[in-house]
């Protein structure tokens, strides 16, 4: 491989993540941040190991595609790793990383792929040509309010028509992601505020005012598939992951890995049958838009058993550390999916196939956040002036928020504290132990006004009885 | 009622009427600067602002250059040579100007301190609510009253419609750019209640007559 040096154009714990595998796989690394993240350790970490050349670099924002690029070419970078959010599924962010006079290589998809799989609609009209079931829904971004109104209108006659008791729809700002801007509407008459709230929205976070309207699905579990493929047609997959624990936002709390578990729940439907489908579905249309990174397939199952391709996540998720936890690759042990996407983008073959992957116990994701869980999940803002995790062989944690120092949350960002990644032999035993984790850590804080710090782990430890489980 | 010092406040700003103004870098790039510690430097002028003031410095990034220009009138009391020609991050204090403050800055600031004055209950972005903004697109007076949703905080990438808790009034000062972050404790907006606006207008009045620019 020539030396490498890649660019960081991402904050907090997975700017970390990817951090230390460039540093297993022996590549320097470049950090940006903001004025307002300079006490991350994500900063912090690099400022303080002695270096020859300068590492971390002040950009006024993350989603400033001038300021990467700039960075890049002072620092002499020769890649891009995105993360995830900000320019990860961005085509035209990678397409410039390509085709700009100093090109650099964008840890990802090649921008075609993540044009055609990037947006919802787009992968909702191949997945459909491919056979592929998807949510009944609109297949493009409507801009105009009659022509929004009269396809709720239909989705709820469609659902009256199918005898649900309470049809609703969902409306969403189509260039939104990771559950935002997005609201349920129950009763067409309450649809015309509901459109205008996320119109705008949309317009004020994304700079574009479409909406998308489908079919709510209420009774279901939110099931991915994670793919890694690499240039050189190689494709496999590291199984199944079940997210259905979010908050009321619809952003994952707890996920786990794998889907479902029939060994510990009775589904009312063939589990492992639903699992292969969705996998091979997924692969389906991977080898389809002959896809070259690794990606997450996000799937709705509904308690019928019934699946629905929902997107396809074209960058690194931040749950993609359950499914590497209870993989196994034949000759390599546990992968790191974030160095194999780098080996990935920068042109390496895989060196295995599926036949020398293997699953093993069950891993749990918990997304520790500074929440309150009992107000809409409204985010806190303050210090944290003590944060300590449990040290256990069975969990793994990943954060940016320092353990030696009081800590001020920007508000600038999501106020998410730390990752913890369970894994244990079965799925019961990986909750019990989840359960043991929340119950060990310390997380203490100060508000503006001096109130107590407001985490989501009591939720977390309530919902983690819910892993797997139709309610 | 209001109640204030009118003859502290002005004393107070004429031991010292002036500002110092330290400009950062915007971005990322190679920093050009166009002026010297002890030049004088013009802000915006024209009917409608229309004419930027002095260039301080450029920035070149991507191939694309900056022009970084004064915002107020005043004399540049520190530039950081060392850096001229140089890359720069984002934020970094390169110029500072020393500003003799204006007869509308006087009565801004002393309003600050007559009027109600909502603050920023969080760092954060905000926003006017469209109907108060179209209003204020009309140039048309905007009065609150307690309950009224009045402005959107932005706030880790979740919008709060803030309801206005004060004294029934009209908005007589906006202290922030929509969109823009103010930090928690700011001031956002300043109101005047119906019975107090006479005494508003007598203060901007005395400020007009006695301040000299």
């Amino acid at each position: 491989m020539a030396k490498q040096k890649i660019l960081i154009a991402n904050r907090g714990e997975i700017a970390i993540r990817i951090m230390e595998a460039c540093e297993e796989l022996g590549i320097e690394t470049v950090v940006v941040y903001t004025k307002e993240d300079e006490a991350s350790e994500h900063v912090q970490r690099v400022l303080r190991e002695p270096s020859k050349s300068k590492r971390a670099y002040c950009i006024s924002s993350y989603k400033d595609p001038n300021e990467i690029f700039s960075v890049c070419d002072e620092a002499g970078c020769t890649a891009i790793h995105p993360g995830y959010g900000f320019f990860s599924e961005n085509f035209r962010f990678a397409r410039r990383a390509a085709l700009r006079s100093r090109p650099v290589t964008f840890i990802g998809p090649r921008w075609e792929v993540i044009r055609d799989l990037g947006s919802k609609i787009n992968t909702k009209r191949v997945a459909k040509s491919l056979n592929i079931p998807v949510i009944p829904g609109s297949s493009t971004p409507i801009y105009n309010e009659m022509e929004a109104e009269a396809l709720a209108e239909e989705l709820f006659f469609i659902q009256k028509e199918q005898g649900i008791k309470h049809p609703s729809i969902l409306v969403k700002a189509s260039a939104g992601g990771g559950g935002m801007g997005i609201e349920e509407v129950r009763e067409l008459d309450a649809f015309r505020q509901t459109y205008r709230r996320i119109q705008n929205y949309a317009r004020r976070q994304f700079g574009d005012e479409g909406v998308l309207i489908e079919q709510c699905l209420t009774d279901y579990h939110h099931l991915e598939v994670q793919i890694l493929a690499s240039r050189h047609d190689e494709y496999v997959h590291f199984g199944t992951r079940n997210c259905t624990i979010q908050s009321t936002g619809r952003q994952k709390r707890i996920e786990v890995a794998p889907g479902f578990d029939p060994k510990m729940v009775n589904y009312p439907f063939k589990a492992t049958k639903v699992l292969n489908d969705i996998v091979e579905h997924s692969l389906k249309l991977a080898r389809h838009v002959k896809y070259d990174s690794v990606g997450t397939w996000e799937w709705i199952v509904t308690r019928q058993g019934h699946p629905y391709l929902l997107e396809v996540n074209t960058r690194i998720q931040v749950e993609n550390g359950i499914s590497a936890r209870i993989s196994r690759v034949r000759g390599l042990g546990q992968p790191n999916l974030i160095k194999e996407q780098i080996r990935c983008a920068l042109g390496d073959e895989l060196g295995y196939s599926q036949e020398d992957i293997s699953f093993e116990g069950t891993s749990i994701e918990l997304r520790i956040v500074a929440e309150d869980t009992k107000r809409g999940f409204a985010p806190w803002c303050g210090t944290i002036t003590e944060l300590r995790f449990p040290q256990y062989e069975w969990a793994t944690v990943h954060t940016h928020v320092p353990t030696d120092r009081p800590y001020k949350i920007p508000t600038e960002y999501d106020p998410n504290l730390a990752l913890a990644i369970i894994w244990g032999p079965t799925s019961q035993d990986a909750i019990d132990r989840a359960k043991e984790f929340i119950d060990n850590t310390v997380i203490n804080g100060y508000g503006p006004r001096g109130e107590s710090i407001i985490t989501n782990l009591p939720y977390l430890r309530e919902r983690l009885n819910a892993c797997l489980r139709f309610e | 009622m209001i109640d204030v010092n009118l003859n502290a406040l002005l004393r107070q700003y004429r031991s010292n009427p002036y500002e110092e103004l330290h400009i950062e870098t915007p971005h990322t790039g190679i920093i050009t600067f166009n002026v010297k510690v002890g030049d004088l430097v013009k802000g915006p002028s024209g009917a409608w602002k229309e004419r930027p003031g002095t260039t301080l410095f450029t920035l070149e990034r991507e191939g694309n250059v900056k022009k970084i220009t004064a915002e107020r009138d005043g004399e540049v009391s520190f530039v950081r040579d060392e850096v001229d020609g140089e890359f720069c991050e984002a934020r970094e204090h390169v110029v500072t100007i020393r500003h003799r403050l204006s007869k509308d800055e006087i009565i801004n600031f002393i309003l600050r301190k007559v009027l109600y004055v909502f603050e920023a209950p969080e760092t954060a972005r905000y926003y006017l609510v469209p109907e108060l903004e179209a209003v204020r697109d009309q140039k048309k007076e905007i009065t609150l009253s307690p309950g009224d949703d009045f402005l959107i905080m932005s706030l880790m990438k979740r919008d709060t419609f803030l309801k206005y808790e004060g004294p029934k009034g009209t908005v007589f000062r906006l202290y922030f750019k929509p969109g823009d972050i103010v930090e928690q404790g700011e001031p956002l907006v300043g109101i005047a209640s119906p019975e107090d606006l006479d005494i508003v207008d007598k203060i901007i009045q005395r400020i007009q007559s006695e301040w000299e620019d």
